[in-house]
């Protein structure tokens, strides 16, 4: 036993011997967690701790549990243990307990097992369930009964490929192992299966669910011509190849992985951080390469450790940084743990915060032990080439880094920070429940990850910087030498001037803004100034170039002209912080003449103080002066000092890397379950597991535990490579099923969760937004790059993907579509409300593409209206229009031709082309525009009573319950 | 702008206007075409009958106004005043002559996961922390915090002696399903109400949701959805804040008028019926075309609803819209008010929506946390009983004043609370009913003598959605749905006590 469990124990034992008792049992609790994990679910809970095998200790002081004597059913399970030993087998604890469930080892005349079951100590006679207890328990040790006969799950072990079933006289086709799975239950629950869907239906459905945007009419026409074998298969493939895919499934893994755009008060940020755009990329470039699911674990948890200079991969630390909070520590913690366990692990940790999990073996210890992996971890804003200001109005690579190699967490007594138990420090680790062996190596960093301004480009770009401060200032000085500046930006003044007072002092001197210039003179000064910092600059950088020759001619030769230069410059910033000491002097003695006559007393001391101040500045920038003159012509020295640039510990603790091995091994029960869980309830509208993010106690269990475990093999087996997952859904015969429904199975499982058709699903918001856009033939397909602005979202024709997303910093279009809670979204509710009737109905967004498309399909179409029609069915509906729908479209045209709806200003002219040339409509409607103007253009520009009600027309079909379902 | 429709005065409701029609802005009968044709198509026969949008007797109530406190308010310190507490505050319970009411039979019995969810039952009392003082002819008692309220003692009943089955904040879903959180989503009351009876008007939704709703954690949107019932049920949350108008409640294009678009939404509900026969078991549909009929019809309806303009000063006043404690919760009583003027079935209006547990989870500073709340809601629910008194509307309105559980007689020393507040109490608490044929003025069970367990006339929360239903005119036990097995703890009992 470690001395310092036995420091606790000592004080607590003289207690009483209970309860160190207890506190040993958790200290080592193999035992107790082979135990629970046997019984799971059945095991009450006064039953879940060492009692039921140990007796009290009869020593004083028990250090051990060695020193806590078997009870007779402990003592039964012991032997068992080691005669099983000394025949040379291994006879692990679920094993035995199997053995001798039907014994009765403290002879009260009950069995081991049904005493267990019903919360009754196994080894004490004197506790024995009543006869009562007996009739009522009936039903559990049935149900445990039948547990034990059929296929258990038992998510906290590791995953084992279960067989296949062999199913016979199937009428539906088994094309793939997930296909016997789900026609076993079929067979056991007498569900008959859907036939397959329409090849119409199934096009659109595979089109939407793999990259989110509907079959064009060109697509599916080339589909339905398609009569080879595998026609089916090569579209498939085809979807998982377009770049549409990562932007697709991307915007599933944000929600589980919780994207956030940063969010703050008066545009300082406080939630998540700016440039964090990065990491959707790096998501969505990670799902189009089909990097291994492991990888992207590793990745987003330790990036920076795995791969320390790699820009790309340590985009993926976005993960990490999204939990950042300005104004907390603690919450930053909190949620940082909470979520990567909900997100990979389906467990809720953040239970056990403030006392044991309720529902799941985690102790508040394990929790803190866990905590301490991410305690010394911080983010920070790396420069990017081009671009000097990593802050929120610049660029820059927001990243993850250790900034302490020892941090100390303790566990906090309630989860209260107020009251850390600071008597002992927690290791890292992580729960036992998981059986995993946690070792965490630190890493050595390489220089460049320790000093990113070490980097060519940042030195380039500095240079760069200081050059074209240097251009700026010799062309302002020629503008007013001809009287022509047109400088007029107002000084900075209170706290906008304080912030960035701060954010300059930050920056090498070279990267310094320049004071303001007024006259020829002060103009002249900043040239000389910006001259000599370029110098220095230049010159320090020569001599760090040489510094491995150090003390060679050339590299002596290179520090003299640096000390040179930097003398120089510090003659000049000196003198420039001299006159504005006495500028500022100047000023607070003539308000403290001023106010002293005033006679207010406070008023007076505050401008006193402030005259001192100022004073005592202008002293220190004195001597400043002095000295700097003096040293210019002091003897020249090689002593120059090196150009400033931020680091970083050289190491990092290794610990979050070790979290990240454990996730991603082939032996962590849960991460390729809860994964392809995901990908599942992504397909069919509800997960294996309905509780994505619970897969612990306090969740659900699966309706098909083999299946579950099955992919989840095969998921690992495959390299994590999710592209063959979605291949194998999709391709499979489940998939495939029409989701129109059938009376007999629907009275035997009303919800389907057999699946015995397919789920209509609603598309997602960004889906419906997007859909919008891509039948118009207005989708923008530009992928990546910086956040939109969220007040574009019914302007910009960009995917949806890409729009801004933070605390209230939301589109309301998506948001009404039930979009996703950026602080918190493992599955998003779906309703149906009018709210999303008006916003299809009445938003600038559904009419200017209702406009654009309807003079598409017209410039094809002509005067013909059925020909209309039938192209806007298939353009917006991926079909064709029936009889009965071509002829109330038909018949809808006529009536709004004879009978236009008065409206103020729109003239209408006969026939269906307008006067207007279609190419400057759709020119104007294509870029995206501010919202006033995009309607005012509708709504002014001249268009036949014919055009408009065929307008009218896609209108409609944008708002047709087709449209936004997925059959 | 329709006229309410009177109380079945035409004989139709909406419901059969829809069946009967097609739910159709032209009425041509494709809606009965698809539920025909769909039925015969899946060959399904089930023996079922929908409800017809009639009461299945003659109703007392025609709408109803629920107001929820979220997080828990204190049974204690509202209508459920102890002095033993005073008494004996800073004793143990089992110090004093009341040792008995720690039951632990009881506590079982009513928190069957018990075996997975402890807490710690708080046993040193803590004295009140506000006053009481008997009003009315009937001598109710009410604490000082809610003296509003207590004016309106004659027309209140006060139900003493609920339990529920939760000691967390799940407790909040219970309260509106019946159903533990971990049971997932159940059919909520309001959910029944408007399956059961359909709509008095068709510019509004029938079942409306004001003010922010619990949180995930607790119930989140199921608090107000109708699970099964089909998401035509779910309530509709408006807002009412006068400066954030419902987005999109105006077609962005002027020059879209009214009959244009009611032609457009009319060609929209034939051809979603028609590619509908398919998928007649397809709720989502059937909300969708709702849905559409609904949005055309509130771009005038909500403007109007909302508006508060016309309301006099003197009715704004009572209400408490000139005060900045009462302005916000004013505001959604009286809208409330209009919506039942204009048919609105069920309104749920919630209070103390804060995210995580709710404003009225006083684990500390009991006193400061209740007293400000309290001076929230008091005197815009008591406006708002006397404003529906004075318009005649009481007697057709059921008022339920709940939330989903008391708070513990015995101090909370749990996570800093340092015995300065109370903790959760699932083991009795108190709801108030007003109007709706409800007797005024009246107290119904009771608990023991601390507060602790619902001794006398003990009622589950569902006992409450029986009584709410029974005077809408609805049998809980003829109310079903195809397919699905309700248990016999959903049906609740009627309170008769409180029925005039």
């Amino acid at each position: 036993m470690p001395a310092s469990h036995r420091k606790i124990i000592l004080p607590l034992a003289l207690l009483g011997a209970f309860l160190a008792f207890a506190f040993v049992a958790s200290a080592t609790p193999a035992n107790r967690v082979a135990f629970v994990k046997h019984y799971d679910r059945f095991l009450p809970k006064s039953l879940a701790n060492c009692t039921t095998c140990h007796l009290p200790s009869d020593k004083k002081n028990p250090e051990s549990l060695e020193e806590f004597p078997h009870n007779p059913f402990g003592d039964r399970l012991r032997k068992l243990g080691e005669e099983a030993g000394k025949a040379g087998k291994k006879l692990d604890i679920p094993h035995r307990l199997a053995e001798i469930a039907k014994e009765d080892s403290d002879g009260d005349g009950v069995d081991n097992e049904t005493e267990l079951l019903l919360g009754h100590n196994p080894g004490n006679a004197k506790d024995s369930p009543s006869k009562k207890e007996l009739a009522d328990g009936k039903k559990k040790i049935a149900e445990w009964t039948k547990a034990l006969a059929s296929y258990r799950w038992l998510p906290f072990e590791t995953v084992k490929r279960p067989p296949v079933p062999a199913i016979r006289h199937s009428s539906f086709v088994i094309r793939n192992p997930i296909d016997s799975f789900i026609a076993a239950e079929h067979q056991a629950r007498k569900l008959t299966p859907r036939p397959e869907a329409s090849k119409e239906v199934l096009l659109r459905r595979v089109y939407l669910d793999l990259i989110g945007l509907s079959p064009t009419p060109e697509q599916m026409s080339a589909f339905l011509a398609d009569k080879s074998a595998d026609a089916y298969e090569k579209a498939v493939d085809h979807l998982l190849d377009s770049p549409r895919y990562g932007e697709r499934w991307a915007r599933h893994w944000m929600d589980v992985w919780r994207y956030s755009d940063w969010t703050g008060y008066q545009n300082i940020p406080r939630d998540s951080k700016p440039h964090i755009w990065r990491w959707r990329d790096w998501i969505i470039e990670s799902l189009n390469a089909d990097k291994g699911y492991d990888r992207m674990l590793l990745e987003m948890l330790a990036a920076d450790e795995l791969a320390p200079t790699d820009e790309s991969a340590l985009r993926a630390t976005g993960f990490l940084v999204r939990n950042f909070n300005s104004l907390s520590r603690e919450r930053w913690l909190e949620n940082t743990i909470g979520h990567t366990f909900q997100a990979f692990q389906g467990v809720t940790m953040n239970c056990a915060k403030c006392h044991d999990h309720m529902y799941d073996p985690i102790s508040q210890r394990e929790y803190y032990e866990v905590r301490s992996i991410f305690e010394g971890h911080q983010v920070r804003t790396d420069r990017v080439p081009g671009q000097v200001d990593t802050d929120k109005t610049g660029d820059g690579l927001v990243r993850i880094y250790d900034a302490t190699l020892a941090p100390k967490t303790y566990v906090l007594a309630r989860g209260d920070e107020r009251k850390p138990l600071t008597n002992e420090v927690m290791q890292p680790n992580v729960p036992r429940i998981f059986g995993a062996k946690y070792e965490a190596k630190p890493v050595t960093l390489p220089l460049l990850a320790v000093r990113p301004d070490k980097r060519d480009f940042v030195v380039k770009d500095d240079l760069a910087a200081a050059e074209h401060s240097l251009a700026d200032a010799r062309e302002f000085l020629a503008d007013l030498k001809e009287g022509t500046s047109t400088n007029s930006a107002k000084p900075l003044t209170g706290k906008a001037a304080t912030r960035a007072k701060a954010a300059a002092a930050k920056l090498p001197p070279a990267l310094k803004p320049l004071p303001t210039a007024k006259t020829v003179a002060e103009g002249e000064r900043n040239v000389a100034l910006a001259e000599a910092r370029v110098n220095s600059f230049k010159t320090t950088l020569a001599a760090e170039k040489l510094e491995t020759k150090k003390n060679s001619p050339e590299w002596k030769k290179a520090a003299e002209e640096a000390v040179v230069a930097q003398r120089k410059a510090a003659v000049l910033e000196a003198k420039l912080t001299l006159e504005e000491a006495e500028v500022a002097t100047k000023v607070a003695q003539a308000k403290a003449d001023k106010d002293a006559q005033g006679g207010d007393k406070g008023i007076t001391a505050k401008s006193a103080t402030a005259l001192t101040t100022a004073k005592k500045t202008l002293t220190t920038a004195e001597k400043a002066m002095a000295k700097a003159d003096k040293d210019l012509t002091a003897p020249v020295t090689t002593a120059y000092a090196p150009n400033k640039f931020e680091a970083f510990p050289p190491t990092s603790t290794g610990r979050r890397l070790a979290l990240a091995q454990w996730f991603a091994s082939k032996d962590n029960p849960l991460t390729a379950r809860v994964a392809v869980n995901h990908i599942w309830a992504h397909h069919f509208g509800r997960g294996l597991v309905p509780t994505l993010n619970e897969f612990g106690r306090n969740g659900q269990p699966p309706s098909h535990p083999q299946l579950l475990d099955w992919l989840a093999a095969e998921f690992m087996a495959r390299d994590w490579k999710m592209k063959d997952i979605h291949r194998l859904i999709v391709t499979s015969s489940t998939y495939r099923m029409a989701s129109t429904p059938d009376a007999a199975s629907a009275k035997l499982d009303r919800d389907n969760v057999y699946l015995w058709r397919m789920n209509s699903r609603r598309m997602e918001a960004e889906a419906v937004r997007d859909n919008v856009l891509h039948v118009s033939g207005s989708l923008d397909l530009a992928m990546g790059g910086p956040d939109i602005d969220n007040k574009l979202g019914l302007t910009s024709k960009r995917r949806s993907v890409y729009l801004r997303i933070a605390p209230e910093k939301e589109v309301e279009f998506i948001k009404i579509f039930d979009g996703p809670n950026p602080v918190e979204c493992y599955s998003r509710p779906v309703t149906v409300m009018p709210h999303q009737a008006l916003a299809m109905a009445n938003s600038e967004l559904t009419f200017t593409q209702a406009d654009v498309l309807a003079e598409t399909l017209t410039a094809k179409s002509g005067n013909d209206d059925a020909k209309f029609i039938t192209a806007a069915y298939e353009r917006v509906l991926a079909r064709k229009p029936t009889k009965e729908e071509a002829k109330l479209c038909a018949d809808f045209l006529k009536q709004q031709i004879a009978k236009p709806a008065k409206r103020p200003g729109a003239p209408g002219t006969a026939g269906i082309l307008p006067a207007s040339s279609t190419t400057t409509n759709a020119a104007a409607m294509s870029k995206p525009s501010a919202p006033a103007e995009a309607i005012n253009t509708r709504a002014s520009r001249p268009r036949s009573d014919a055009q408009r009600a065929r307008e009218n027309l896609v209108m409609v079909l944008f708002n047709h319950n087709d449209f936004v379902t997925i059959r | 702008m329709k006229t309410p429709n009177p109380f079945g005065a035409c004989g139709v409701t909406r419901r059969q206007f829809l069946t009967q029609t097609g739910m159709g802005f032209t009425g041509v009968a494709l809606g009965a075409m698809l539920f025909k044709d769909g039925v015969l198509r899946a060959n399904d026969a089930p023996a079922f009958t929908p409800p017809n949008g009639q009461p299945q007797f003659t109703p007392r109530a025609k709408s109803v106004i629920w107001i929820f406190l979220i997080g828990g308010l204190s049974h204690l310190e509202s209508f459920d005043v102890k002095p033993e507490l005073n008494k004996y505050a800073g004793k143990l319970i089992e110090d004093t002559p009341h040792k008995g009411v720690v039951n632990d039979t009881l506590i079982k019995q009513n928190l069957p996961n018990i075996d997975t969810q402890k807490r710690d039952v708080y046993k040193k009392i803590m004295a009140l922390n506000t006053g009481y003082r008997t009003h009315g002819q009937s001598g109710l008692v009410v604490s000082d915090w809610f003296p509003h309220l207590g004016s309106c003692a004659d027309d209140l009943a006060v139900v003493r002696s609920f339990w529920t089955i939760d000691n967390n904040h799940g407790a909040q879903l219970t309260f509106h399903t019946g159903r533990n959180v971990r049971e997932g989503a159940h059919p909520t009351i309001g959910s029944w109400v408007t399956y059961g009876l359909g709509s008095l008007t068709d510019n509004l939704p029938e079942f409306v949701v004001i003010g922010e709703p619990s949180a995930d954690c607790c119930g989140g949107v199921w608090t107000h959805g109708a699970a099964y019932l089909g998401p035509q049920y779910s309530g509709v949350r408006l807002n009412t804040d006068p400066s954030k108008p419902l987005a999109f409640i105006k077609p962005a294009d002027p020059t879209m008028t009214p009959e244009e678009q009611e032609h457009n939404f009319s060609l929209l509900g034939k051809l979603n019926r028609l590619s509908g026969i398919d998928y007649p078991d397809d709720e989502f549909l059937r909300a969708r075309i709702k849905s559409y009929e609904l949005a055309f019809q509130m771009q005038t309806a909500i403007p109007d609803t909302l508006g508060l303009q016309k309301e006099s000063e003197a009715t704004k006043k009572m209400y408490g819209l000139d005060q900045k404690e009462t302005e916000t919760f004013g505001q959604q009583c009286l809208v409330a008010r209009r919506m039942v003027e204009r048919g609105v079935r069920f309104i749920q209006l919630f209070h103390g929506g804060i995210g995580s547990a709710g404003a009225w989870d006083s684990h500390r500073d009991i006193k400061a946390n209740h007293s400000r709340l309290a001076r929230n809601v008091d005197q815009p629910i008591a406006a708002l009983i006397k404003d529906l008194k004075q318009r005649g509307l009481l007697d057709d309105t059921l008022v339920v004043i709940g939330t989903e559980f008391g708070r513990t007689p015995g101090a909370d020393f749990n996570e800093g609370a340092m015995g300065t507040g109370r903790d959760h109490h699932p083991h009795g608490f108190t709801c108030v009913l007003a109007g709706g044929g409800t007797k005024g003025g009246i107290v119904h069970g009771a608990t023991d003598e601390l507060g602790f367990h619902a001794v006398e006339n003990r009622h589950y929360v569902t006992d409450l959605h029986a009584t709410v239903l029974h005077q809408m005119g609805l049998d809980p036990r003829k109310l079903q749905y195809p397919g699905r097995q309700r248990l016999d703890v959903d049906y609740g009992e009627v309170i008769r006590g409180i029925l005039a």
